[in-house]
């Protein structure tokens, strides 16, 4: 897997302890528990269980159903995570009506064969996923003690950026993992691919959430969320979240001099930069302390952190 | 002639490539074999059926110690030996060596992958580049591939092909009479062969949300097995967790055989050994043990995203 030799030193002198265990691994750092699991694709029974839940009869050819990244932060009960249903339950939800390949050109001539059904899902697996997130806070019942509350996290906008100057400086690297949520060939007519990578630095954590599709001679589509938290020594951590859609066809991309083979496009980082932006948003994670304080008129302003939850693991 | 050829089947056992005049010189030879060979070849028990590869060199090694060697065991190959893998050059001149060979112990039919265009963009192509400086040796590799097989006949009674069915064919004898040296269409009965894909929600046919590519049902399955008097359909084409999968009552079996596919899918292979009287037996294996592959698993560093 991914180990890395990280310096014992820069881990004693930012407090931080990484661990290690069966599939999982992280770091443990300024009140926070960062860490990735990483399995096998799904079995053929978990897909059916899938494929049920989610009330489809399709799912990419390789789910990593188990894989996830984790972000804790134990002061607040602030949970932010990352996995293949939820971000599959958003491709449903979306449900973009689907892309035709170059070759549905010819064969729209063809003679159709008696009964012929033609599906009509989204097989790209386009998802609007940003991540999810949950606040476990305790819940003061008078006398009978207090009880556990689990929210979903709420997202306001911001006109902050994401520090990227600071996030550039060669802080040492004291976690990094990269984890695969789903993938598709589209029967090799290109890629689907989401996956999401985190580093941990003395000072922060960063992580990209990426959905990389490329419809061999048609599409190309880049949707990232990035996510930024200066560690402080607030009890209620401070994030960022941008996220950034961009979308060209092949058509267009040559029309400005890129190349047409696809065989040009294997790394969404050479050309996530030459793809236009069709949706740009910035969001700070809305503290719940304050909503005691505000009137609800501030709610208006609130997007409600989208309900994909997974409350079966 | 052949003391040369047993010393590059040594070589290319070792995971070392030809020089770019033995490759030449093998393709040569593999064309004047392949050229004879029917669009749906013969094939006699027992046999040991095998699905896709994807230039998982050392995982195939795991194959041929689980199912024994060739010649001594006889396989039959359903194609997508290359691409994606990183060892896609030795994978196929391997196979193709021992096609030389012992051309009654091995059967090689074509996969989608086994195809210029496809090539270009799935890794075999780069990786001859890479390998050879030049493109030659992927020139002569996919002028071959015209020459692959597109099914097997099993005893008359297993019918083996890369993808699935097509609307165009309801016998076997259309397949035999499809002009197959040619590289694979975007439609029409020979591209169905090597792409199509059995599908539980339809019965009948199924057209691909792509606007390409077909789908088949149970029904389809049925009416094809009668009407050519077969047991069932062999076929490769898609990954399968448990290496392989029966489908529509044992009319159709998919099986799979590149382990922890794509080097990280965590999914067994599986190859299926049919004996003299046809039994069966699924033989599952998992991915060559680390150790074992040429090279040391590569840590990528940390990286410094933005």
């Amino acid at each position: 897997m991914m180990d890395l030799e990280v310096d014992e030193n820069d881990l004693k002198a930012a407090g931080a302890e990484l661990f290690a265990e069966d599939g999982r691994r992280g770091i443990r750092i300024n009140g926070w528990v960062i860490e990735t699991r990483r399995h096998s694709i799904l079995n053929s029974s978990t897909i059916q269980e899938w494929e049920q839940k989610l009330d489809t009869s399709h799912l990419p050819e390789m789910v990593f159903g188990e894989n996830t990244l984790i972000l804790k932060h134990l002061g607040s009960g602030t949970k932010i995570y990352f996995n293949a249903f939820d971000a599959l339950c958003g491709w449903k939800q979306e449900a973009l009506p689907p892309v035709e390949v170059p070759a549905a050109a010819k064969w729209k001539f063809r003679s159709k064969p008696s009964q012929q059904v033609i599906l009509d899902y989204d097989y790209t697996f386009t998802t609007p996923y940003c991540g999810s997130g949950t606040i476990e806070s305790d819940k003061d019942l008078d006398e009978r003690g207090i009880s556990k509350e689990t929210s979903d996290i709420l997202w306001e906008d911001c006109k902050d950026q994401i520090d990227v100057v600071a996030l550039a400086s060669k802080e040492p690297i004291l976690f990094y993992d990269e984890v695969v949520l789903f993938e598709d060939e589209l029967a090799d007519n290109g890629v689907s691919l989401l996956t999401v990578k985190v580093r941990v630095m003395p000072s922060s954590w960063f992580l990209l959430l990426r959905f990389w599709l490329r419809v061999d001679g048609v599409l190309i589509r880049l949707r990232e969320t990035r996510m930024h938290c200066v560690f402080g020594g607030n009890t209620n951590p401070i994030i960022l979240r941008e996220s950034c859609w961009r979308e060209s066809t092949f058509q267009a991309l040559s029309v400005i001099g890129h190349p047409f083979d696809s065989g040009a496009y294997g790394d969404p980082s050479f050309i996530s930069q030459k793809l236009p932006i069709i949706m740009h948003t910035t969001k700070k994670l809305y503290n719940l302390s304050c909503k005691k304080q505000n009137s609800l008129g501030k709610r208006k302003c609130m997007e409600r952190s989208r309900r994909f939850h997974y409350h079966s693991h | 002639m052949s003391s040369d050829l047993d010393r590059q089947i040594e070589q290319l056992k070792r995971c070392e490539p030809l020089r770019e005049s033995e490759v030449k010189a093998l393709c040569l030879k593999a064309m004047e074999i392949l050229v004879e060979e029917s669009n749906v070849q013969r094939v006699d028990a027992p046999v040991t059926i095998c699905g896709d590869i994807h230039g998982q060199f050392y995982d195939m090694k795991e194959l041929f110690k689980v199912g024994g060697d060739c010649p001594k065991t006889n396989y039959l190959f359903l194609g997508d030996f290359v691409d994606r893998g990183f060892y896609s050059v030795e994978t196929f001149l391997l196979l193709l060596a021992l096609k030389v060979r012992y051309p009654d112990r091995i059967t090689l039919i074509r996969g989608n992958h086994e195809s210029r265009q496809i090539t270009q963009v799935y890794g075999f192509y780069d990786e001859c580049l890479r390998k050879y400086g030049s493109v030659n040796v992927w020139r002569y590799c996919t002028d071959i591939f015209d020459y692959l097989s597109l099914s097997a006949l099993i005893e008359n009674k297993i019918f083996s092909v890369h993808g699935g069915l097509s609307p165009a064919i309801s016998t076997l004898d259309q397949i035999r009479t499809i002009d197959r040296k040619q590289e694979v269409p975007h439609d029409g009965a020979m591209c169905d062969l090597l792409w199509s894909d059995p599908e539980d929600i339809v019965d009948g046919w199924g057209l691909s949300p792509r606007g390409a590519g077909f789908l088949f049902g149970g029904s389809v399955v049925t009416s094809f097995n009668h009407s050519n008097n077969i047991d069932y359909i062999c076929r490769a084409h898609q990954l399968v967790m448990e290496g392989y999968k029966w489908m529509f009552n044992n009319q159709i079996v998919t099986v799979w055989s590149a382990p922890n596919y794509c080097y990280r899918c965590g999914n067994v292979a599986a190859i299926l050994e049919l004996d003299g009287n046809l039994n069966k037996q699924f033989r599952v294996f998992e991915a060559a043990p680390q150790e074992s592959r040429g090279t040391p698993a590569k840590k990528p560093a940390p990286d410094y995203f933005l």
